[in-house]
This record gives C-alpha cells, sequence and structure tokens, in this order.
C-alpha cells in the first residue's frame, strides 16, 4: 500500500472519529443536570428572561434541530458563539491554545531528553544502586500530587528565593526581548511541575522495555559479534525500545494538550486552554465545550497519524506490514 | 532517519513562535510613563461580561463598577447613601426621583446627566437583560430626563423599595455608546470599537485574558478628594486558585485580593509582616430552608424540631473560626442596625427539645430512639464552608433521631434542582440582603424566585405586602420586624449566621474605604480611587 493511500484511508477513519466524537460531545453535553440560563443569568430572574435566554441561543428548539444546525455550522468552520463570553468559540479556542501548547511542548521536550537517557542509565545498570535511585525517584515522582507540587515550587522558588514570578504568562509592561524572557521565567515552574509529575513514567517504560530489548537474540548476536557495549545499547536495543516510549508521547500530547493540564494552568494562573475548558464547565459553556472536544478528537486524530508514521520510521517491520 | 530531539525542539519551536503572536506591542512612542503608583488586585475569575447590565460575576462587578457609577450606594450602618445621586425618593406613592451630581463628564469628554439614566433604565425595560438589575424593575413603568441633573421614575404599582434598589442595583450607562449598538441586552461593550468610556474613576485600556485587566485613571472623577484617583494605574490579575493569590501578594507581586478569604487563612495573614487584612461587614446569610411542600416538613414541629438540632455555636466557632454572627434566626442581620431586632433570639441548640417536639407531633421513635423520619439536604460542592457545617447539621440531627442525608451537588445541578425544588432541605448562602422589604418578598411571598420553602401564609403576605407600601422608613420597621419575627417562630426559614468578611492588602497602601458586602468591600470605586501607596 502506498504511504499516499495509507494517509488518505487514515484521514477518512479520523474523519468518522471526530464525526463520532462530535456526536457524542453535543448529546452528552445536553444531558447534564443543570441550565444554562441559570448559569449565564442570576438565579433570581424570571421566567421570562430565562425563555429569552434560552431562545437567543437556539436552546428551546428541539435535540435534532439543534443538532442539524450545529453540524450545519461546524461544516462552514463555524464553531458557534461562547454563551458566556458573547465571543466566537474560535477566538476563545486559540486566544489561549498557544499557552498550552508552549507549556506542553517544552516539558514533553524536558522529559523526553531526561527520562529517555535515565531510563537507559537504569536498564544498563539493571539492579544497582544507580537503577534503584532511578526507579525511587521516578516512583516517588510518579505519586505526587499536581496543585501541591504546584504550590511548594512556587513557595520555594517565588516567594523564598525570588528566582521565579507567581503566576501568570508573562509580567505587565514588558515588550519586546525582555517580554519573550519574562515568558520564559514564567513558564519555568509550570514546565517543571509538568515535568516532576511526567518523567517517572517515561523512565520506567524506557528501563523495562530496554531491559526485555537487551535479552533479545539480535543483541546477543551484536555482543558476540564484537560489536562495542554502548553501540549496542543506544544503536541497537535502544531503538527497538523507543517504540512504546513514542506512543506514550503521543498519548501525553492527547492528553494534555486539551484539558489535561486544568490543575497546572489553575495553580500558576496560566491563561491555557485547560482553564478554559474548566470555565466553560462550571458556566454550562455548551458551545465552547463543544468546540474544545472538537480540537481534542481532531489532536487525537492527528497524532496517532504522526505516531503511526514515526512507528513505521522506527520499525522497518510496521511498514512492511502496512 | 527519525530523530526525536530534533523532532521535539522543532515542535517546542512552533510553540514558542505560536506563542509569539500573543506578544503585546509596546506602548505608543511619545507616551508618558505614569508618575504615581499601580494598584495591582488579584481576582479568582475573568471578566465574563463587560456590559455591566448584563455581568453578574464578581469579576465583572469590580471591573465595570469603576466605569459605569451606581446612582446610590450602601454605608457600613447597611442604608443607603450617595454615589451619582445626591438626593432620592418619592414624589407620590407612583413617582419616584434621583438629582444626580451637576457636571459629570464620560471620559470621552461627553457630559452625563440624567438623559443617560433614563435611557439605562428605560433601556433595560424594555429589552430585559439578564443581570439583577432587570429583576428590580418589575414595578417600573418609564423615566424621564425632567432636567440635566432630575430624573422621574414613574412605577406602575406603588413600590417603596424601588427607588433606593434600582440605585443601588443598577449601574449607568452612556447612552451615546449603547444607543447606537442596539439592544442593551445583546451588547457585548468589549471594547472592539474603540475602547470603553468611563464615568468611574478608572477606565480599561487592555485586556489580556485570563491574565490581566489594566485600567488607566480618569482625570474627572469628583467623588474622591482631588477629583481623580491617587493611583494613576489599576491592574486586576486573575489568580484562580487562592492559595497562589496568597502567595502572589506576600510576595509583593499583588497589592490587594479582592476575593474574601476563606476562614482558615484570615489568623495566618494578620501575623504575617507587610499584609493588613481588612473586616468587611457581610450583607448576607446562611441558611436552611425546609421543602413545605413535603408532608413531615409542612408540619411546624417538624421544622422547629430540625432548627432545635442544630449547633449554630459550633459551626461558626469551629467551621468559620469566630468570623460570623448570629442574626437571632432573623433576616433582619445585625449590620441592618435599624431593622435589626435584639428581642429575637437564635433557636437553642437542644435535641432533647426536638425529640419531645417530635413526640409531640405524633411520632414514636424506635428502639434506637430513631423517629421515622429521613430527609435530603442539598448543598453545593463548590462552597466549601457550607460543605463543612453540613455535617454537623447531620449529626445535630441524629442526636435528635431524625436521619439527614448529605447531598453535595456540582453547582450547576444544585441551582437546578434548587429551582425545581428537588430538595427536602436545601442549604445555601443569600449573598447580599440589602433591602429587607426585598428580599422578603422574594424569599416568602408565594412564586417568589427564592422561596424555596413554599410557604404561602396569608398573614406574612400581608405584612410583606403593606411594607412594600410603607414609604417611610420609621413606619416600615415595625412591619418587617413582625415579619421576621413569623418566619422565626414558623420555621419558615432557618437563618444561621452572617459570615464577617476578611480581605488583604500590603500594607504599604493606606486610604481604603470600606463597605459591607464582598461586592463592595474595599474594591468599591471610593475605596480604590482613594488608595495611597506610601513613599
Amino acid at each position: 500500500m502506498s504511504l499516499a493511500l495509507f494517509v488518505l484511508k487514515r484521514l477518512g477513519r479520523g474523519v468518522l472519529t471526530i464525526w463520532f466524537a462530535v456526536t457524542v460531545t453535543f448529546l452528552l453535553l445536553r444531558l447534564l443536570p443543570g441550565d444554562p440560563a441559570l448559569a449565564i443569568a442570576s438565579p433570581n430572574m424570571t421566567a421570562g428572561t430565562r425563555a429569552a435566554i434560552l431562545a437567543e441561543y437556539g436552546l428551546d428548539q428541539s435535540l435534532p434541530v439543534q443538532y442539524v444546525k450545529y453540524l450545519g455550522q461546524l461544516v462552514q468552520g463555524n464553531l458557534g458563539v461562547s454563551f458566556s463570553q458573547g465571543i466566537s468559540v474560535s477566538d476563545a479556542l486559540l486566544e489561549r491554545l498557544p499557552w498550552t501548547l508552549l507549556l506542553v511542548a517544552s516539558s514533553l521536550v524536558v522529559t523526553v531528553l531526561v527520562g529517555i537517557p535515565l531510563g537507559v542509565l537504569a536498564a544498563a545498570k539493571s539492579g544497582g544502586l544507580a537503577d534503584r535511585f532511578v526507579q525511587l525517584v521516578a516512583v516517588t515522582g510518579q505519586s505526587l500530587f499536581v496543585p501541591s507540587v504546584g504550590i511548594l515550587l512556587l513557595y520555594v522558588f517565588g516567594l523564598r528565593l525570588g528566582l521565579f514570578p507567581i503566576g501568570g504568562a508573562y509580567g505587565e509592561g514588558v515588550y519586546g526581548g525582555q517580554w519573550y524572557l519574562s515568558v520564559i521565567s514564567h513558564a519555568v515552574l509550570p514546565c517543571l511541575s509538568l515535568v516532576l509529575v511526567q518523567l517517572g513514567q517515561y523512565v520506567l517504560t524506557m528501563r523495562s522495555t530496554l531491559i526485555d530489548a537487551l535479552g533479545e537474540d539480535y543483541v546477543t548476536l551484536a555482543r558476540a559479534n564484537g560489536v562495542p557495549g554502548r553501540r549496542v545499547l543506544w544503536k541497537h536495543a535502544l531503538r527497538n525500545a523507543l517504540l512504546p516510549t513514542t506512543t506514550l508521547v503521543g498519548l501525553q500530547v492527547c492528553l494534555y494538550l486539551v484539558g489535561g493540564v486544568i490543575l497546572i494552568e489553575t495553580v500558576y494562573a496560566y491563561p491555557g486552554i485547560g482553564r478554559g475548558i474548566y470555565e466553560a464547565v462550571v458556566r454550562l459553556d455548551f458551545p465552547v465545550l463543544q468546540g474544545a472536544f472538537l480540537l481534542l478528537a481532531a489532536v487525537v486524530v492527528v497524532v496517532n497519524m504522526i505516531t503511526d508514521i514515526i512507528y513505521g520510521v522506527l520499525d522497518p517491520r510496521v511498514k512492511a506490514a502496512a | 532517519m527519525f530523530r526525536p530531539r530534533t523532532a521535539l525542539a522543532g515542535a517546542a519551536a512552533v510553540a514558542v513562535l505560536f506563542t509569539a503572536a500573543c506578544a503585546p506591542s509596546g506602548p505608543p512612542a511619545g507616551e508618558s510613563a505614569v508618575s504615581d503608583a499601580t494598584l495591582t488586585i488579584a481576582t479568582t475569575t475573568d471578566v465574563v461580561n463587560y456590559n455591566p447590565l448584563i455581568g453578574n460575576s464578581r469579576s465583572d462587578y469590580w471591573i465595570t463598577n469603576l466605569m459605569y457609577p451606581h446612582l446610590l450606594s450602601i454605608q457600613p450602618d447597611g442604608s443607603k447613601g450617595p454615589e451619582l445621586a445626591e438626593k432620592w425618593g418619592y414624589v407620590n406613592d407612583t413617582t419616584g426621583f434621583y438629582e444626580i451630581k451637576p457636571g459629570l463628564t464620560w471620559s470621552d469628554g461627553q457630559p452625563l446627566t440624567a438623559k443617560d439614566v433614563a435611557y439605562t433604565l428605560n433601556a433595560v425595560k424594555k429589552d430585559k437583560p439578564a443581570g439583577t438589575l432587570y429583576g428590580q424593575l418589575a414595578n417600573f413603568d418609564s423615566a424621564t430626563a425632567v432636567s440635566d441633573t432630575r430624573v422621574e421614575v414613574k412605577l406602575s404599582h406603588p413600590d417603596a423599595s424601588l427607588i433606593p434598589e434600582v440605585g443601588f442595583w443598577g449601574n449607568v450607562v452612556p447612552q451615546h455608546v449603547f444607543e447606537p449598538a442596539g439592544s442593551v441586552a445583546k451588547f457585548a461593550n468589549d471594547g472592539s470599537k474603540g475602547g470603553w468610556v468611563s464615568a468611574g474613576p478608572y477606565v480599561l485600556t487592555s485586556v489580556q485574558r485570563g491574565q490581566s485587566y489594566t485600567m488607566k485613571r480618569v482625570d474627572n472623577y469628583p467623588l474622591v478628594p482631588g477629583g481623580k484617583g491617587k493611583a494613576a494605574e489599576v491592574v486586576y490579575r486573575v489568580y484562580p486558585d487562592v492559595n497562589t493569590e496568597i502567595l502572589a501578594l506576600k510576595n509583593g507581586d499583588v497589592d490587594v485580593i479582592a476575593n474574601s478569604l476563606p476562614p482558615a487563612q484570615v489568623k495566618q495573614l494578620q501575623s504575617t509582616p507587610d499584609i493588613k487584612v481588612a473586616e468587611v461587614p457581610g450583607l448576607g446569610y446562611s441558611h436552611m430552608t425546609y421543602n413545605m411542600t413535603k408532608p413531615d416538613l409542612a408540619k411546624k414541629d417538624v421544622r422547629l424540631a430540625l432548627a432545635h438540632a442544630v449547633d449554630y455555636d459550633a459551626i461558626r466557632r469551629v467551621v468559620l473560626q469566630g468570623q460570623a454572627v448570629s442574626t437571632g434566626s432573623s433576616q433582619l442581620m445585625p449590620v441592618l442596625s435599624a431593622y435589626y431586632d435584639k428581642s429575637v433570639t437564635e433557636y437553642e441548640y437542644n435535641p432533647d427539645l426536638s425529640r419531645q417536639l417530635l413526640t409531640q407531633a405524633g411520632y414514636k421513635p424506635d428502639g434506637n430512639g430513631n423517629f421515622p423520619l429521613s430527609f435530603r439536604l442539598i448543598y453545593s460542592l463548590q462552597d466549601p464552608v457550607t460543605t463543612q457545617w453540613a455535617t454537623i447539621v447531620k449529626d445535630g440531627a441524629a442526636k435528635a433521631g431524625v436521619t439527614i442525608q448529605l447531598q453535595g451537588i456540582e453547582r450547576n445541578t444544585y441551582l437546578a434542582m434548587t429551582d425545581k425544588g428537588d430538595f427536602d432541605i436545601y442549604a445555601g448562602n443569600f449573598a447580599i440582603m440589602d433591602d429587607p422589604a426585598t428580599n422578603m418578598s422574594l424569599a416568602y411571598l408565594p412564586g417568589g424566585a427564592i422561596n424555596y420553602s413554599y410557604v404561602d401564609d396569608p398573614a406574612l403576605n400581608a405584612l410583606i405586602d403593606k411594607a412594600r407600601v410603607t414609604f417611610q422608613q420609621p413606619d416600615q420597621i415595625p412591619i418587617m420586624r413582625d415579619a421576621a419575627k413569623l418566619v422565626r417562630d414558623n420555621v419558615y426559614d432557618n437563618i444561621m449566621y452572617t459570615q464577617n468578611l476578611y480581605v488583604a492588602y500590603r500594607s504599604a497602601w493606606s486610604g481604603f474605604a470600606v463597605k459591607p458586602s464582598e461586592l463592595l468591600s474595599i474594591v468599591n470605586p471610593v475605596s480604590v480611587a482613594s488608595a495611597t501607596k506610601a513613599g
């Protein structure tokens, strides 16, 4: 099968997945207990005001009518207007997406760059002191509660040591190069928090898959052929052991990009998309939630496609099977 | 070959470039730097709506309040006081008036006159925006500017509360900005068409959603000495987590926390260097209402038994750490000093008395001393204080032999269940009770928006109706006291306490003017405009 056909098939399957996600989201939101009119206006409002609000947002119409109208909007690239903010859903999501993207991308880069070598070290020294130490750190990291880590880091590095700012994505009244420095300094602690809680998973996955790989026949053969140990480890065994880690990266992107960093963004007052989703839930802002889940579905589809392609590059057997 | 490091570094670079789209541009060349200090205020939520006739969140209120003045404000003793209006009252039973200060202007130079006031009230009546003001206009007919400073209000029915309530709850908006935009119920007022116009001490100039709202001083605000605010800029910064908010205050990143502090944080901040804590009288109360459509709760003795099974003192002492006061189980709280009635006392905590009352009502306990009574109490899980005291209520009822099932729920579900009467006992808060007659009509008249007990007592209805058409406060006070006593004696509502609020600020700042309620507290327009920084 050609790569183009493979991508086309995947695209078709992706569109179906997105339609399914959109439909389920649409129905689930309307099954939620609660009245959007109550979330939008004062609970003391009159029945007339409530009826006017529901009519204004088309919530007084039957579900099939609402659904058809919603799909019609989507086809035209219109995600609707936020109930609570009165701005387009695209604007509401896109103004927050870059901040989450920055946070997720930078923490993933650091986690992978630190996690893979630590996992390799632990696997290479399996059973030794370094292995035990790395495992201890990894397991501890996995059991950390994100908000507690955030407050602790803010207290130590923000309040006590004064090394980093407390909350926000950048400082007020800074422009040009200073603004970029401000963005970096504000991102350090939330990024570090994400790294601390994610790192363990990468280290332990890398370690276990690499230990398995090191026991494979082709590794034994390479060693028998006199290939140096370091080359066997990094060139032969690591390449195969990277497959589960690649899956993990894909999963983490899907998990964190839309919604997964709610707690981090809340503690650090970071203006990302996770916080936007949380606020939309509180306000029963259906259009924003529908837009966010559509984005999530699209991200999952795209990331899965990329992961499949990377799999093919890493493992020729996958490519041959395709 | 795939190189993960290269790919990931590329992803990070894309993210940085993408983020660069958010980079703000510098101030225009030649714009002078401000000479005075910036007052930075922390809040927990973003602004949802910039139209003060629609918005109803705390941040909406605080920020739009600095631009769109109210006709009246509230005094420390709970009475109404002047803000934009110098005089107000009634010409006769169906005609009221406001006299506003002369010589006021909007920040774009347009005069602020009685026409703006009349336009605001008429537009709200016509367009029915979802905010609080529209709810106050039930008996409003029309408003007319009879001069540049006087507005006369025609009422459809006599209503002694309308003029003070509309004056307190309604912001005045600029007619020349809002009228061309069409319906005031739909106008976002998001500054997209040339920014904002203000008649308050500050005007919004920059919004970084999710992060901050910057407001610059307006040079004509006659409500404070000197005619303008002391701080050159006010910046509201958003910290969704209260712990981060407090760290930012300690660190000096913010100067004031606008939200009231959680009870557990008050004592710690009171002893923190460079931080001051101000006490703000609460204008609301916490209460439980018993759904009288349920056969057992329709009996007065059962409601009274439940009221006597609550350890109110423990709730105030333990959960609220002494930061709440008893109202004597009455809506007429001590802060409303003119109405407060010392002779009305709180329900005594006495589970034995509860048992007697239930026996008297014909209920028989089983071998374990439990009566065949079980009630479902709902509360919002977003309200940490109520969540804590609900357990004390349950334990107290158990001592009286009554089972209470606690049902803590997510806020939107809680609101919907409350609205449908899907509860036996409702636990919650009434945020601001500034006018007893209005509050009682909402809470105890049949069909009232918050009549959660579904009470319909002709004697109480008559008292409330009479109070609403009694225009002189000295005449209204005894009527309200009789009504409150009727509510208390029949347990139509169980008012548990009024919570005093505490707000924190950096001690380098002074001059704040505290007003009751979290809405006004130390972030009311006059207070913010009066705040000065030492040095």
